[in-house]
This record gives structure tokens, C-alpha cells and sequence, in this order.
């Protein structure tokens, strides 16, 4: 059966390689589009993380929803000994509002403080510095802020500015501090209403000696929900809440599943034209067979027989065309994963939405498997029709077939 | 005669086609009995019923009416997937042209039958040989269909026909696409196998050729056998 399927593939050289092309091609196009879409939407989803704001937060409980000063982790030591299996980078930081008032105006900020040496280890915000320097260990009444409201502020760097806050005790907190750097990162929760300043000096201020609003943690994807779980399991009922990126800043996330939807419905598409290649031509060189088929009934071969042997042709097809397509899907996207692929002219030159300007296309496994495994089922879908007219065929008719 | 010696025995076959609004009666009541060992010819006009005779002995077709026991089996009651069986334990066919898969050699198309029947590979292979071999094409076991002439095509046929050892042979007009010498050597070919191994036939055919070569005519006139003719 085997060997017959193949050698009336063989035969039709020419229209069975067309039908592999066509299923090879359009496989491959789709598991590069996959990779290009998937390359754009890890790498914002991993830049969402990495910039600021991390894979995972805990905070004490309710924090998130309604942060305040007071609200802070009450055991920092519970939280560490949590942690105490945890391989990756771990940042510890106080968050507080501030009003900042500059020459010619005031803005209302988050303040955020940071461990300057220990923050470069979890985040990349030091790289987002665009002008002047990022904190520095050592540092104390200085503060980086973002480009928008630098220039709300109408300061620069090196320039002074005054920022209220309260303290623990809910005292009027202010204090002068020189600005040293300026992030433009293109974001705008970053470059406008953030003011980050040394530890250190703000638990000081503030009267927080020892306390921290949040423990950052930068994981990749695959440990992620595992260790969330984990953590969950441990901290919650001690009162902590331990939040994944997407639980806090869920709409990249639903953008990017919204986006896979859009893609799923190509999937089906491509599935429709792969289908009716592979239904074209099996059905075409079964009906060219119609008398041989007829003639293979008349020797005792039975009709489940020969609607084998069209499976097994649409099958082989299908397998041959998915193999190729593949192995060419997967070159295209490791080759544009080592050369990426540069939009910088077609982007503004400001980055927008943590996109990068250079894409690096990259597929998931779940988009690989199911789109591999969706065109061999439309492979064997696609005998279903030949299949069906084998099943009907009447030895004498198809015999007398011309 | 004594029916229990008879391979076929077949009583008041009617087959109708409907073309349109008229019906056309194939077979008008067919009376057969075949003893094993005939080497018969289905003889008679164009249109007078001869494949559709051939095609209801042949388990391929069922008719409208009548009874058929074929070997003592009462075949009409059989299932689609019996007669196949049957077909493939009992029967060997020899159509007009076009009886080998195209894409596999004679000895593939020989061997096939016995696939289907489960013979091992290299059993099969071996009995493919020898029956290329009984019919003279020694030496052209791997030419595909298209690389043999007419007539060596029809013998491969016969080989194929042969090779599973059926109780009988129904052949539709088997020299038809072949020159008189071709059609004259194929019909020897399988009078010669007739009488060396007892295998029954029954040809249709309104060739001379092949007439010229039976031990008896059975002669149709609109679907019903008029006469047998001994030779
Ligand atoms: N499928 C069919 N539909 C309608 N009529 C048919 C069909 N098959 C056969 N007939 C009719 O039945 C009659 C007998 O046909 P059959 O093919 O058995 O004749 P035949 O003796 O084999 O003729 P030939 O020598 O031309 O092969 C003819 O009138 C033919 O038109
Ligand atoms: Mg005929």
C-alpha cells in the first residue's frame, strides 16, 4: 500500500511536487510569520519586564490596588527566606508619591527607590538613562527622572529640585535633590510622573529604615508560573500577594492574545488552501484511477483497501510537504533570529510600546506544534472527499470507466 | 447433466438498465450451467448481453432476478466485502485493455493479487516469476504496463489471473485491442493452459480469433443464450 501510494506520487512528479510546494510554502510563510510575531511580542513582553517592573512583585497584600507608604512588607525576612530557592536577580524598593515642585512647575510623581548597585542586576531602567548618569552607590540626595517631566519641570540635569512627600508618621517630608540623569525610554508610565532616588537615603527620610514596599524578581517565561505557585502557596497565607507582570499590567498581555487570535484565523486559512491542494490532487489522480481502481475491485481488493491507498497518498504528501516546510519555517526564523530584522525605518526613531526597533524572530512551541500538526490534519481531512468517492465506486461502472 | 460437477449454475438471470425513461432488459432470463474445465466462448451481436452477463457471473454485478451458485456458494446473498473476498479466492478477470496497475512492474501486478491474499514477499515474488514465465515473458518481470506491447500486457494479465489459482477465469473480450497474431497467440496461450491445468474459462468475445480457438460457443441473442455449440 505504501509502496503503491508512492509510486503514483511518483508518477505525477509534477503535480504531486506542486502540492508539496504549495504545503511546504505555506507552512514555512506561516511559521515565519509566527516567529516575527512572536519575536515582536516576547521581547516587548520580556522588555515590559526587564526595563522596570519586573516578572513578579510581592508586596504586602492590597498593596497593588491601593499603594501607601504604610502598606509595607512586614516581614522582609519571611519574603527573603521565600525566596531562598530562587536562582534569579531579586530587587528590594520603596515606593512612595511625591510632589515635585521645579522653577516653573510642580508635578505629583511616584518615588521610586532603588538600590543603585542592585537594581543594574534586575532592571535595564540604568540603560534608559538618555542624559547624565543613573544613581550611583554612594548617591544620596539625587534623583533620576523622566524626560517628560524634566522638561514639565523645566529642569535639567544638574539642576535642583524640591520633593514633598510624607513620612511614616504621615509628616510633611521635603527635601532638595539634584537631578543626575534623565530616562527617555519612549514610554510614557516611564518618562512622565517617576522620580527614582537611592534607598538608602529615602527609607531615611521617610522613616522606613529597614522597610520595603516590593521585591522585584526577573525570571524567563518557562519558570515563571511555576514559581509564582510556589511562592503563592508559601506567602499568601502570610499575607503577602505575589503578583505576575501580566497581573498587574494585564493589557500587553490580552493585546498579544488578541493578536495570536488574529493569527490562529490565518492558520485556517492557510489550512483551507493547503486542504484543497492536497483534495485536488489526490482527488484528480484517483479519478484518472477510476478504472484501475475498478479493475483492482474486480481482483478482490476491497473499497477500505483502496480508500487506504488515497489516505495514504494525501497522508504522504501532507508528511513530505510538512516536513519541508518545517525545516525551511525554522531556518527562516533561526536565520532571522541571528541577523534580526531592522524596522528602524519604518518605526519612529523613539521607541513606542517597549518594541524593538530590530526584531528578532523567535517561535513558541505551542505555535509550532499546532500549526504543524494542523496542516497533516488537513492533510488527512483533505482524503476525506477522494476517500468518499472510493467508498461509492461500483466495480462495474469503474470499470467501464473511460 | 449432474449439477454438482457444474462450476456455475446459473437460472433465470435478469438484469435491467433504466436509460432515461426507457428500460432496457440486459439479461432476459439466463439459464447456465458450466462444468469445471470448460474452455467456453460467450459469443453473440454487440448489445446482445455478454458483459453483463460475465460481470453478474463474476460477482461484480447483481442482477434483478434469478439464482447463481458459483463452486456450490449461493453468492447473490454475499456481502460487498464477501464477493470482494470471493472474487479474490475464487476468480481471476481478463478485461479488454488496461488491466495492470500502472505503476508497477508485471511482476508487481502478478504478485498483487497474492498481496492482497497475504503470501509472503519473497513467496509471491517467486510464483510471480514462474507464471510470467508459463505465459512466455521471461525476462520482463520489471517492465511497467507501459514499456510492454498489447499483447504482453494481456498475457500478464493472464499470469495475474492465473497466479491466484481461481476456480475459474472470466475474460471480457481479451483479444479485442489486439492485432489478429497477438489476439490468435493469447487465445492459444490460454487454450494451452486450459488443457494443461484444467483452469475453466469463459471468454466474451465476438472475435473470430478467439471463436476459432473454443471448445464451445455460447451464443447470446438479446440477454438470452439461443445455443451451445460443442467444437
Ligand atoms: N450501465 C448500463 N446502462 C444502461 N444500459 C446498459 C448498461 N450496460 C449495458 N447496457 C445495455 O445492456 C445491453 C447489453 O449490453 P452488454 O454490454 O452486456 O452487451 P455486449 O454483448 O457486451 O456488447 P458488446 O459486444 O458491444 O460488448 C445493451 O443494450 C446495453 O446498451
Ligand atoms: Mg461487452
Amino acid at each position: 500500500m505504501l509502496l503503491l501510494a508512492w509510486r503514483n506520487i511518483v508518477r505525477n512528479a509534477r503535480r504531486s511536487l506542486i502540492t508539496i510546494a504549495a504545503v511546504a510554502l505555506g507552512l514555512a510563510a506561516l511559521l515565519f510569520l509566527w516567529g516575527f510575531n512572536d519575536g515582536v511580542h516576547n521581547s516587548m513582553m520580556r522588555n515590559l519586564q526587564q526595563v522596570i517592573i519586573g516578572s513578579i512583585q510581592i508586596h504586602q497584600q492590597g498593596f497593588f490596588r491601593s499603594p501607601k507608604l504604610t502598606r509595607d512588607i512586614r516581614r522582609p525576612d519571611e519574603v527573603r527566606a521565600a525566596l531562598r530557592d530562587f536562582k534569579g536577580p531579586v530587587g528590594w524598593r520603596l515606593r512612595a508619591f511625591a510632589l515635585a515642585a521645579g522653577d516653573d512647575a510642580s508635578e505629583g510623581l511616584v518615588l521610586l527607590g532603588v538600590d543603585p548597585q542592585r537594581e543594574r542586576g534586575v532592571t535595564r531602567i540604568a540603560d534608559k538613562v538618555s542624559r547624565g548618569r543613573f544613581l550611583a552607590a554612594g548617591d544620596a540626595t539625587t534623583c533620576v527622572l523622566g524626560l517628560t517631566t524634566a522638561r514639565n519641570l523645566g529642569v535639567e540635569v544638574g539642576d535642583d529640585i524640591v520633593l514633598l512627600s510624607e513620612d511614616r508618621f504621615g509628616s510633611l517630608a521635603a527635601d532638595r535633590f539634584r537631578l543626575v540623569g534623565i530616562i527617555d525610554s519612549g514610554e510614557m508610565g516611564i518618562d512622565r510622573g517617576l522620580a527614582i532616588v537611592p534607598l538608602d537615603y529615602m527609607q531615611d527620610w521617610l522613616s522606613m529604615q529597614g522597610r520595603y514596599s516590593e521585591a522585584v524578581l526577573q525570571t524567563d517565561r518557562d519558570g515563571l508560573e511555576d514559581i509564582t505557585r510556589r511562592l503563592r502557596a508559601r506567602l499568601e497565607p502570610q499575607g503577602y500577594e505575589v503578583l505576575r507582570w501580566y497581573d498587574m499590567y494585564p493589557v500587553m498581555k490580552q493585546w498579544v492574545d488578541l493578536e495570536n487570535g488574529f493569527y490562529y484565523i490565518f492558520l485556517g486559512i492557510v489550512l483551507l488552501i493547503v486542504a484543497a491542494g492536497i483534495m485536488n490532487t489526490v482527488l484528480m489522480s484517483m479519478l484518472e484511477r477510476v478504472r484501475e481502481f475498478g479493475v483492482m475491485m474486480a481482483l478482490g481488493c476491497g473499497r477500505w483497501r483502496l480508500a487506504g491507498i488515497v489516505v495514504t497518498e494525501s497522508l504522504m504528501l501532507g508528511l513530505i510537504g510538512t516536513v519541508l516546510g518545517t525545516a525551511a519555517g525554522l531556518g527562516l526564523v533561526a536565520f532571522f533570529h541571528q541577523t534580526g530584522i531592522d524596522l528602524s525605518s519604518q518605526m519612529d526613531t523613539i521607541q513606542r510600546f517597549y518594541i524593538d526597533t530590530v526584531v528578532r524572530t523567535e517561535i513558541d512551541t505551542d505555535h509550532l506544534f499546532n500549526s504543524v500538526l494542523a496542516v497533516l490534519l488537513a492533510a488527512s481531512v483533505a482524503s476525506l472527499v477522494p476517500v468518499w468517492r472510493v467508498l461509492r465506486l461500483q466495480p462495474v461502472e469503474a470499470i467501464h470507466h473511460v | 447433466m449432474n449439477q454438482d460437477h457444474m462450476l456455475i449454475c446459473a437460472r433465470g438471470l435478469v438484469r435491467r438498465f433504466h436509460s432515461g425513461q426507457e428500460e432496457v432488459a440486459a439479461l432476459n432470463g439466463v439459464d447456465l450451467d458450466l462444468p469445471k474445465g470448460a474452455f467456453s466462448v460467450l459469443a453473440g451481436r454487440s448489445g446482445s448481453g455478454k458483459t453483463t452477463l460475465l460481470n453478474i457471473l463474476g460477482t461484480l454485478d447483481m442482477p434483478d432476478a434469478g439464482t447463481l451458485s458459483i463452486s456450490g456458494r449461493d453468492v447473490l446473498t454475499f456481502s460487498a466485502a464477501e464477493r470482494a473476498d470471493f472474487r479474490l479466492y475464487r476468480m481471476g478477470f481478463i478485461f479488454q485493455a488496461y488491466n495492470l496497475i500502472r505503476v508497477l512492474s508485471a511482476r508487481e501486478n502478478v504478485a498483487y493479487v497474492l498481496q492482497l491474499r497475504g503470501v509472503p514477499k519473497a513467496e509471491r515474488l517467486r510464483r510471480a516469476d514462474a507464471w510470467l514465465a508459463e505465459v512466455g515473458l521471461a525476462g520482463l518481470e520489471t517492465r511497467r504496463p507501459d514499456q510492454l506491447s498489447g499483447g504482453q500486457q494481456q498475457r500478464v494479465a493472464v499470469a495475474r489471473a492465473l497466479a491466484s489459482e481461481p476456480d475459474i477465469v472470466l475474460a471480457d473480450e481479451p483479444t479485442a485491442n489486439l492485432d489478429s497474431h497477438s489476439g490468435e497467440s493469447l487465445m492459444h496461450l490460454m487454450r494451452e493452459l486450459n488443457g494443461k491445468r484444467g483452469v475453466t474459462f469463459l471468454i466474451a468475445s465476438h472475435d473470430p480469433v478467439a471463436m476459432d480457438a473454443a471448445r464451445e460457443l455460447v451464443m447470446m441473442e438479446d440477454g438470452r443464450i439461443v445455443e451451445r455449440i460443442g467444437q
